[in-house]
């Protein structure tokens, strides 16, 4: 195609030709990442001492919720807790007391995400009601008073959370999509399309990595995410069944997923593969929730079979389980400075472990 | 999303992949052992691997309780 006096390239671009192209891509990408598969992560591992004992116990037990608790998000004080519920209560707990200082009632049951601004002065929640509402917290009065709804899906929000500072929240949702909002505003500021299926969890890169995300969803793919751009820069597969929880690893390098399909894997971000599995003949039931202690050497992960199981990320067997929920384990976090764990049940309870 | 043609779709497609083809990957071994030293510097921070020397010193130990005399 010419224009004008215009010097145009001319790509003979037809569908096939790109068919062709991205075929052969794909599997020069696959041959590559093979050969980078040099010597499993057992085999490195094998070298470091088994781990002692754990002294994980149970130590709180935060009673209130009237439904399922569905998520929670720890304070940067590291003693605060939101938790939210099918039964459409929102609550901020003070986890060293089991205090309830704050319940909101929102307009929907199923609220499927909460999380803490940054600076603990906000929480955010949403769900079936497809959008995502900031509740500015103060103790003058009552928090449903300055609620502002600042983004909305066409479909319900299984996730979010604040990059970095109370001015932006991302989302992930059922019509398979994230988005980036201004929290003033409630303008959409990006969007991430590529899911084939919803979106069920995202996290953001420790800070130190830079302003990527990664997402996991029903298509069975973790995706990581460039926010500025919106581009996907990675893809991982591998889990046979939905992603229900996606986690950067501490350093930032790599990732854990959950999923229906009964395993935990972890993925590194520089090989650009799957490395390790976490699965057990015995373990059946889906994962719900993971995530890793300060240090990454341990794996936590929250199943439907009403248990925690506790991984050696990189021996990649199983130390210990975490009994005391009654039904589903449904989310699952560490503290900001690693000294305990927080799990949310159907069983209506949170309970602290350290 | 406006539909989009499929020579568009396909262009997608292949730019996509020439990003991810043109990535830098490294083997296996060298980012375990990235890992590994990743955990071994980290390790005494890591309270819910290695515990309290002394239970004084977990936030969410059990909590003493005081009688009024």
């Amino acid at each position: 195609m010419t224009d004008g006096g215009l010097k145009v390239e001319q790509p003979m671009e037809s569908v096939e030709a790109l068919s062709r192209e991205a075929e052969g891509l794909k599997v020069k990408l696959e041959e590559e990442r093979q050969k980078l598969n040099d010597v499993p992560l057992t085999t490195v591992a094998a070298r470091l001492e088994n781990l002692q004992q754990l002294n994980i116990k149970p130590r709180r037990v935060l009673k209130g919720h009237q439904g399922k608790v569905l998520c929670s998000d720890w304070c940067n004080d590291k003693r605060h807790l939101v938790s939210s519920s099918q039964d459409g209560k929102m609550i901020i707990w003070d986890a060293f007391t089991t205090n309830k200082e704050h319940a909101v009632t929102m307009p929907t049951t199923w609220v499927m995400a909460c999380a803490y601004s940054p600076t603990g002065s906000m929480v955010a929640c949403g769900g079936l009601d497809n959008k995502v509402t900031v509740y500015p917290l103060s103790f003058d009065e009552d928090v449903t008073q300055k609620k502002k709804a600042v983004g909305t899906h066409t479909s319900y929000m299984s996730c979010c959370t604040f990059p970095y500072s109370d001015q932006q929240i991302l989302t992930g949702s059922g019509d398979s999509t994230c988005a980036l909002w201004d929290v003033e505003s409630g303008m959409m500021l990006q969007s991430f399309h590529g899911h084939q299926g919803d979106v069920m969890a995202l996290d953001l890169a420790p800070s130190e990595t830079g302003n990527t995300f990664v997402s996991g969803g029903c298509d069975k793919m973790a995706l990581i995410w460039d926010m500025r751009t919106g581009q996907c820069v990675q893809n991982f597969e591998g889990h046979e069944s939905d992603i229900n929880t996606v986690k950067f690893y501490p350093s930032g390098d790599a990732i854990a997923t959950g999923s229906d399909d009964a395993t935990c894997r972890l993925f590194d971000l520089r090989a650009d593969r799957e490395i390790a599995v976490y699965t057990k003949e015995s373990i059946i039931f889906g994962v719900n929730s993971v995530d890793f202690s300060v240090s990454g050497r341990l794996l936590f992960a929250g199943y439907n079979d009403y248990t925690v199981n506790v991984w050696d990320t990189l021996k990649c067997h199983r130390l210990t389980i975490l009994y005391g929920h009654e039904n589903r384990v449904s989310c699952l976090k560490m503290s900001p400075d690693g000294t305990s764990i927080s799990t949310g049940s159907w069983d209506f309870t949170l309970r602290i472990w350290a | 999303m406006a539909q989009l043609s499929n020579l568009q779709q396909q262009r997608l497609m292949v730019e996509q992949l020439r990003r991810e083809a043109s990535l830098k990957r490294l083997p296996v071994s060298e980012v375990v052992e990235e890992i590994k030293q990743f955990i071994l510097q980290h390790e005494p921070e890591d309270y819910l691997l290695i515990g309290f020397s002394s239970q004084k010193n977990n936030p969410f130990r059990e909590r003493a309780s005081c009688d009024i005399l």
